[in-house]
């Protein structure tokens, strides 16, 4: 069955116009829980509440309203429409960059593009000419009345879509603070660490990590509706005084937790292992 | 400093590096407040016990599992901590890949990651993966709790510091063609002709990725409206321009490449500006009219002298 598309509009490149839907790329796995009072259970409810009146409102009486510093501009929504500027139904392709320019950091929420009636042709023969150039698509468009700067790329045998994050969005590194330890890191302690580096080093495979917490999380909930309480250990200080014994012990022995483990297992195994060099120290 | 969002250990082998994340994006909408539409009096969202208006507090808030039979189970933070207590202190890394092999659409949160506290221990061992990783030039794969959900992580070193971006599962991404919309490439195939022209325009079409030279029209044209507002009372709605007609037949898209092909050319032609974002829907103009302004402002201030640049990785 096809899936039910969030946006419907017209892709364009140069005076190419190609009509497509859009949908999202990614579903939430999560659990779903309510928000609920600790103490007994009882549901959430959200009020609006005017703020010198104390009454309630209603959702359709309200507007949103500019903060100016000396006052407040209310805008209603029509208004607020204005900022979708003179094509809202287009995704405008301004130009086209090398893929790997793109530092993945700039890249938000992924969309799947299909094509709508007449679109089919053009939608291919952009596909062919995206992967054989090898180029990634940079243009705006407007989802839910927000401008979004855009990648289109090939992904899977179709069009994607991933939504980018502004330069100005990111946080620059020089604006952390960075502890400077008093003394590097000994060259024994650089080539061991480098060892461990490549004894970890393996190919990518999405499909074989699994999101494992999950289990845990149902197995915490059973445990609590037959009236267990979980008991939570105390935070150890993890900090390792002894960064040399900690790289010789990863890298001696214990082959299974600190070497090339089989993923998903693999933090298991590392646990285990962690604690036979706590009962060794 | 902001506050960090995660505090916990990255463990690498038996080594443990005491870490604290902060949030490596930051919010820049234009934010508006709720307000009564007539009397413009403000408004403040409270949470009530459902059916009542007894107010319950940030911190008397928990999270309710409905159970297949109706019952409700009352969880807090610490129940799920306990859950898996090594798992939410702890990022363990399972193995190093390199950064291209992984497909942009798993990424999803970036954070710095900073040693915790001033200590030498933390430090020094933060130092030492920083090195380590920065020579091997890959890219850390691990797993992290956040708001009672797992994440796989990428770790990496960005200007000198440790990097964590939040990554997708697998099963959380879904198949394009799932969607049911996308063409088959079998059936009515591209000729050989338009896939041509097509790259061809791709490649007079291709600019530097320069990410400063984006500004996010959204916020500007916002903002403008909200001046026109106080400034004149009223808001000047533009009246959408239709969506461009789409070339149904092949010799229609073949003459629409042809005359795209034609007009990137000419635009590239020495004295313009290459590579710069053109057309009315990447300006910040509201009306058709003043589009263009504010982006050929833009064009200039980042256009400067690069026009021979913009070119370099196709000529």
């Amino acid at each position: 069955m096809a899936a039910r598309s969030i946006w419907n509009g017209t892709l364009t490149f140069g005076t190419v116009a190609i009509p497509v839907k859009l949908f999202s790329a990614t579903e939430s796995r999560g659990l779903a829980f309510r928000e609920v009072r600790a103490s007994d259970g009882a549901r959430i409810q959200h009020k609006r509440i005017g703020v010198e009146s104390g009454e309630e409102l209603a959702f359709k009486d309200l507007e949103k309203a500019y903060d100016t510093g000396t006052g407040q501009i209310v805008l209603t929504k029509e208004e607020l429409s204005a900022a979708d500027g003179p094509r809202p139904k287009v995704i405008e392709i301004e130009h086209f960059v090398e893929g790997e320019e793109i530092d993945p950091v700039f890249y938000d929420k992924p969309y799947h593009l299909g094509a709508r009636d007449g679109g089919a042709h053009a939608y291919r023969v952009l596909l062919a000419a995206l992967e054989q150039s090898g180029r990634v698509g940079i243009g705006r468009f407007v989802l839910r009345s927000r401008e979004q700067l855009v990648a289109l790329r090939p992904l899977h045998g179709a069009l994607g879509l991933q939504t980018m994050r502004f330069h100005d969005e990111l946080v620059p590194a020089d604006e952390m603070e960075l502890t400077t330890p008093k003394k590097d890191p000994s060259a024994r302690e650089v080539r061991m660490a480098g060892k461990l580096v490549a004894m970890l080093a393996d190919e990518w495979d999405p499909d074989e990590h699994r999101d494992t917490y999950r289990e845990a999380v149902m197995e915490m909930i059973e445990a609590k509706r037959r009236g267990e309480t979980p008991q939570l250990p105390e935070r150890e200080d993890e900090g390792d005084d002894d960064l040399l014994a900690a790289l010789e012990a990863s890298l001696a022995g214990d082959g299974e937790g600190a070497g090339r483990a089989e993923k998903g297992s693999g933090s298991k195994a590392k646990a285990k292992s962690k604690s036979k060099a706590k009962g060794k120290g | 400093m902001p506050r960090p969002m995660w505090v916990g250990s990255l463990s690498f082998g038996l080594v443990n590096v005491p870490v604290v994340l902060f949030s490596a994006t930051r919010d820049r909408d234009v934010h508006f407040h709720q307000v009564h539409k007539d009397t413009g009096e403000r408004i403040e969202v409270h949470r009530v016990a459902a059916g009542t208006d007894e107010e319950v507090a940030w911190d008397e808030l928990a999270r309710g599992w409905e159970t297949d039979d109706g019952d409700l189970v009352v969880l807090t933070e610490d129940d799920f901590q306990a859950a898996q207590p090594e798992k939410t202190r702890t990022v363990d890394i399972d193995l190093f890949v390199d950064l291209e092999e992984i497909d942009p659409i798993f990424f999803q949160q970036p954070y710095w990651v900073l040693p915790r506290g001033e200590g030498e221990g933390p430090a020094r061992a933060y130092r030492l993966l920083r090195d380590v990783m920065e020579k091997a030039g890959q890219v850390a794969v691990g797993r992290i709790v956040m708001r009672a959900k797992e994440q796989l992580v990428a770790l990496r070193v960005q200007e000198g510091l440790l990097s964590l971006t939040t990554m997708r599962f697998a099963d959380e991404i879904r198949d394009p063609q799932d969607t049911g919309a996308v063409p088959s490439l079998e059936d009515d195939p591209p000729t050989e002709q338009e896939v041509a022209d097509a790259v061809a325009l791709v490649e007079e079409m291709t600019a530097d990725w320069e990410p400063e030279s984006y500004e996010d029209h959204h916020r500007e044209r916002l903002l403008a409206l909200i001046a026109e507002k106080q400034e004149r009372g009223e808001v000047t709605i533009p009246e959408p321009e239709p969506e461009p007609e789409p070339q149904r037949a092949s010799k229609d898209l073949l003459a629409a490449l042809e005359e795209s092909l034609q007009r990137a050319r000419d635009r590239k032609r020495p004295g313009s500006r290459a590579g710069s974002p053109k057309g009315p829907v990447g300006t910040p103009g509201r009306g058709a009219d003043d589009g263009g302004s504010a982006s050929d402002e833009a064009g200039a201030k980042t256009g400067a002298g690069k026009g021979a640049k913009a070119r370099s990785g196709t000529s």
